[in-house]
C-alpha cells in the first residue's frame, strides 16, 4: 500500500499537514514580496521571479507531506525521531533561503548582528535559488526514504 | 580704506563659496516633507511644485528595489510624475553591504555633475541580484558612469574622496529614524504634510490608490 495512503488515511494527519503548508507557504509568500497585507491585501508577480514562487511552492507541498509521515512514523509505529532531521532541516534551510535579503527580517538580522549578520543575509541572498534545490533535494529524499521505511514497518506490523 | 574692505569682503564670500564646495556639502534648501529631511537626499524628479511627494529609501544592491525600478517607477513616472500631480525623491538607505555604501556614494558623485537620475538609471540598470558580488565594484561604477556620459576624472576623484559618506550615513539613519524596516520603503507625503508609509516593492495599483488620493 502507498505509504502516503496510509497515514493521510488518518485526518489528523491531513490537519497536521494543512496546518504545515497554509502558514509557511503564506509566510514565505510574505517574506518573498509575493503578496503584501499592508497597506492592504494585494498580490504580486514580478517578471523573472516565477521560478522562485515555484520553488517556494514545491517546498512547502513538500514539507507539508514529509513532515507529517515522520510524525506517524514516531507516533503511530513508535520508530526513532532520527530521520525525522532531514525533513525539519530541509524546510527550515529552505525557509531560511528566501527569508533574508532586503526584506523586514534581513533588515533586523543585519541590524542586530552587524557585520555578521550582513554576511549571513548577503550569503542567503546570493545563493537563494541553490539553496531551495537543495532544500527541495533534501526533502525528496527524505519522502523516499520515510515512504520506505513506512512500507517496511507496516508490513512488519501487519504479521 | 573703502576699497580695502570692499577687497576684504570679496576675499570672505569667495572663501566661503570654496569651503562649501570642496566639502561636498551643496547648499540645498532645507526640504522637509512632514517628518521627514530629505536635503540630504536626491535632487527632485519632476515638478519641485507637485501636490504630492514621493520619498523612496533604498539601497542599489536591493532585489526589491530593483523589481520596483523596474515594475513600478515606469508607471508612476508616466502617470504622476511627468504629469505633475507627484515629484520623486531617492534617499539612501545603504545597509545591505560594503558595495550599497559606495553605489550611494557613487550616486551623490553623479549629482555633482547634474546626472544624479540618469546615474540612478544606470546603476539600476546594471543590477545583479548578488550582495557584494562585484557587479557595483567601484570599478564597474565608475564604467557606469564612463557609459552615460560623465567625466569619469572627476567621477573618480569625487568617488575615491569617499566625500559624501556623511551624507550616505545622514540618509540612512534618517531612513531608520522614521520607522523604514525594509527597502524599498516609501513615504507618500501630501501638501498637508500627511503622509503614508509603504513597505517593499509594491505593485503600481497600491501606490495609485495613495496617489489619486492626495493628489
Amino acid at each position: 500500500m502507498n505509504a502516503a495512503r496510509i497515514v493521510f488515511s488518518d485526518a489528523r494527519y491531513v490537519i497536521l499537514s494543512f496546518a504545515i503548508f497554509a502558514p509557511m507557504l503564506a509566510g514565505l509568500l510574505l517574506l518573498g514580496e509575493y503578496v503584501f497585507v499592508e497597506p492592504y491585501f494585494v498580490s504580486h508577480l514580478p517578471p523573472g521571479s516565477e521560478l522562485g514562487l515555484v520553488l517556494i511552492v514545491a517546498l512547502c507541498a513538500l514539507s507539508a507531506l514529509v513532515i507529517p509521515m515522520n510524525v506517524y512514523r514516531i507516533v503511530a509505529l513508535k520508530s526513532s525521531r532520527q530521520r525525522m532531521g532531514g525533513g525539519v532541516l530541509g524546510s527550515v534551510v529552505g525557509a531560511a533561503a528566501g527569508a533574508c535579503g532586503c526584506g523586514p527580517v534581513g533588515f533586523a538580522v543585519i541590524s542586530t548582528f552587524g557585520a555578521a549578520g550582513a554576511t549571513a543575509t548577503a550569503f542567503l541572498t546570493n545563493y537563494e535559488l541553490p539553496i531551495r534545490l537543495a532544500a527541495i533535494a533534501v526533502l525528496a529524499v527524505s519522502y523516499v526514504a520515510t515512504a520506505r521505511s513506512l512500507r517496511t514497518e507496516c508490513r512488519i506490523g501487519q504479521r | 580704506m573703502k576699497t580695502a574692505w570692499i577687497g576684504a569682503g570679496v576675499a570672505a564670500v569667495i572663501g566661503i563659496v570654496a569651503v562649501a564646495a570642496l566639502s561636498g556639502i551643496e547648499p540645498q534648501e532645507a526640504r522637509v516633507y512632514g517628518e521627514i529631511s530629505t536635503e540630504n537626499g536626491s535632487p527632485i524628479l519632476g515638478d519641485p511644485d507637485a501636490p504630492v511627494t514621493i520619498i523612496e529609501f533604498g539601497d542599489y544592491q536591493c532585489h526589491g528595489c530593483h523589481n520596483w525600478f523596474l515594475n513600478t517607477k515606469p508607471l508612476i513616472t508616466r502617470d504622476y510624475i511627468e504629469t505633475g500631480k507627484a515629484n520623486l525623491i531617492f534617499v539612501d538607505l545603504a545597509i545591505l553591504g560594503q558595495d550599497s555604501w559606495t553605489a550611494a556614494q557613487a550616486s551623490h558623485c553623479a549629482g555633482e555633475q547634474d546626472m544624479f537620475w540618469e546615474y540612478h538609471d544606470a546603476v539600476y540598470n546594471n543590477h545583479e541580484d548578488t550582495i557584494d558580488g562585484g557587479w557595483a565594484s567601484k570599478e564597474n561604477l565608475v564604467r557606469f558612469a564612463g557609459e552615460i556620459g560623465l567625466d569619469t576624472d572627476a567621477f573618480k576623484w569625487c568617488l575615491d574622496s569617499n566625500k559624501y559618506a556623511d551624507r550616505v550615513r545622514a540618509n540612512t539613519n534618517e531612513g531608520k529614524s522614521n520607522g523604514i524596516s525594509a527597502t524599498p520603503g516609501f513615504f507618500i507625503v501630501g501638501k498637508d504634510g500627511q503622509s503614508d508609509l509603504i513597505t517593499g516593492a509594491q505593485p503600481y495599483i497600491t501606490f495609485k490608490h495613495f496617489l489619486d488620493e492626495m493628489s
